[in-house]
């Protein structure tokens, strides 16, 4: 590669000479970029909309809840956040029962026909799920679950089979074939290789996928919508969120401080796993 | 999985070679361990992409309405239908911009955070956050950004520029670049984390070796590091294609709804408003197949771009 044309440079020169000062700057800029818009939200959601408009980026100037109660009311946000974690726990649940034997019994057997399956568990990612939106309204409306999120849990997980497979495969490849053939000798059942053997030896793998799934499970809009509908019994946080957004005079008080409420789980999550959660998306990308 | 296979006989060596027959075909019985995935994938994410192309060969003017078939009418429809080649232009201009803009910008922010400057775990961490944040929520910022009362223009009087205050959002000139400046607003940072992860699994000798030749950090990034991980920029580079492609229907539907008059009506909104709002199924499902047709000719040509070249 290009180290082989040498060349003599002073050694022990600083890493970031001043020459990195453009980089520097560039970067900062784009990170308060990033950072104004989430600051004006939080300080929004303490103010009324006089304050807002009149300066919006001073901080508030008291910290009552208001904003947050009306929000909670006006959207009936208290019952969409219940719905949003009945729907993202059961089709976790759900993805995990399916991933988890699918991946073993692909990643153990070396036939033909285990390969070809995994060719079109990994062929999925190039399928936009987004492109099957009226075939899959058309499929609940069949099935008589329309307007229901048990629809829902049911559809999101086979969204999530291809990534969750794949990764659970990966992580399934690396336990020795040894340690099978140990609990084989003491007596184990196939699904006692799974259960005491694959799956604890696979938690960072599972995690990987349950991190990966909770973040597009909670955050998904455009099903939900459509599929569930905008019930205000059954609807989820996400599509919640925008009727706060009126035609007439949005009150941007209540509708950051709604926006901030959504956030509050995939917030915990982040702050408590961060580093797990990078990774996760990271190793989810990487197997497209 | 052809390293997998090729790595295990290795360690099977320990293992005295009896067990190997019946194992292999107690191995292969477990496939059927992946048949209910494999079920639940086929009926709810094949099947209802299999139906796309069939409903698009139907005249199907309402849910309830009886249809017949139309064969290639729909597509005869949509090519004399001056809103579909708006929406075709639309979905190109954004494309032709986003992209670009995204995988140049975040490439740079990945390689600077991958040097581990000073500040960089806070700048990680912001750069993660677009990631976290759900469409509904990210099209909220906007909306409160760029509204008529919003921060863009609440800045703009308080820097005495009020007069370029304007209804970014309402204004047919604007509509469709602000949707382009959101994917690229919260693009970047997330790309960049991906970029910086695959950054810091390139082994440092390059990069050091690349600093004793008295590489500045323009070529060490340009010519040492980015043909390295090329490959994966061009799989981060599909996955954005895809996500713009098709997932711009959801920002278009919270915005704008493709307005002022079509101005920012995408490819993918165009499939949603004619199958939900306009209940013209068959049209729809045609657009749908136009769409799926982009998205692979992009794959397929974005993988020959990025293809490695040593």
């Amino acid at each position: 590669m290009a180290t082989t044309q040498l060349r003599k440079s002073a050694p022990g020169k600083p890493r970031f000479r001043k020459s990195w000062l453009p980089a520097h700057m560039l970067v900062w800029a784009y990170a308060v970029l990033l950072a104004i818009p989430l600051y004006y939200f939080l300080a929004s959601a303490f103010k009324s909309n006089e304050a807002i408009f009149s300066s919006p980026l001073s901080p508030p100037t008291s910290f009552g809840f208001g904003n947050f109660r009306t929000a909670f009311e006006s959207a009936g946000l208290g019952s969409a956040i219940v719905n949003s974690g009945l729907v993202t726990v059961f089709s976790l649940a759900l993805t995990l029962g399916l991933a988890i034997p699918a991946a073993f019994g692909l990643a153990r057997s070396r036939g033909r026909v285990a390969s070809l399956v995994e060719k079109v568990f990994s062929l999925g990612f190039l399928i936009p799920t987004f492109a099957a939106l009226f075939p899959t309204f058309l499929l609940s409306a069949v099935t008589g679950l329309f307007h229901t999120r048990l629809f829902m849990v049911l559809f999101l997980p086979a969204t999530a089979m291809p990534l969750s497979v794949v990764i659970l495969i990966q992580f399934m490849r690396t336990i020795p074939q040894e340690m099978e053939e140990a609990a084989r000798i003491d007596g184990a059942s196939t699904f006692g290789v799974l259960r005491h053997i694959y799956t604890p030896m696979c938690m960072p793998g599972i995690a990987t996928v349950l991190l990966l799934n909770f973040l597009t499970f909670w955050n998904e809009y455009l099903y939900s919508l459509i599929i569930i509908g905008p019930d205000p019994d059954l609807r989820t946080v996400q599509v919640a969120l925008p009727t706060l957004k009126s035609q007439i005079g949005t009150d941007y008080g209540v509708l950051t401080a709604g926006t901030i409420l959504t956030l509050v789980p995939v917030w915990i999550m982040y702050t408590l796993l961060q580093r797990r959660m990078q990774q996760a998306l990271v190793s989810g990308a990487v197997k497209m | 999985m052809t390293m997998a296979s090729s790595v295990r006989p290795a360690s099977r060596q320990a293992v005295p070679p009896a067990p190997a027959g019946p194992k292999q075909r107690r191995g292969t019985r477990t496939t059927v361990l992946a048949v209910p995935a494999l079920a639940w994938y086929l009926i709810f994410m094949v099947g209802p992409m299999a139906a796309i192309f069939v409903i698009a060969a139907l005249h199907w003017p309402g849910m309830l309405q009886p249809t017949s078939f139309a064969g290639l009418d729909n597509f005869r429809v949509l090519s004399d239908d001056p809103v579909f080649w708006q929406a075709v232009r639309n979905t190109g201009v954004q494309l032709i911009i986003a992209l670009p803009v995204m995988i140049v910008c975040a490439y740079m922010v990945g390689y600077y955070v991958a040097q581990k400057p000073p500040g960089h775990r806070v700048i990680r961490y912001l750069l993660f956050v677009p990631g976290l944040i759900s469409t509904p929520a990210k099209a909220m910022v906007f909306y409160a950004a760029l509204s008529p009362d919003g921060l863009l223009n609440g800045a703009l009087k308080s820097a005495g520029l009020g007069s370029l205050s304007d209804a970014w959002l309402a204004n047919p000139d604007t509509a469709l670049y602000c949707l382009i400046a959101l994917d690229i607003w919260a693009g970047i940072g997330f790309t960049a984390v991906l970029f910086a992860a695959r950054l810091d699994s390139v082994p440092e000798e390059i990069g050091e070796a690349a600093q004793l030749d008295g590489a500045g950090h323009w070529r060490a990034m340009w010519r040492i590091q980015f043909p390295v991980i090329k490959e994966y920029v061009g799989v981060v580079a599909m996955l954005q294609f895809l996500w713009t492609l098709f997932g711009s229907a959801q920002q278009v539907l919270l915005l704008t709804q493709g307005g002022p008059a079509n101005s920012s009506t995408t490819l993918s909104f165009l499939v949603y408003e004619k199958a939900f709002m306009e209940s013209d199924l068959g049209y729809s499902q045609a657009v749908g197949v136009v769409l799926f047709l982009a998205g692979l000719a992009g794959l397929l040509a974005i993988r020959r771009a990025f293809r490695q070249s040593y």
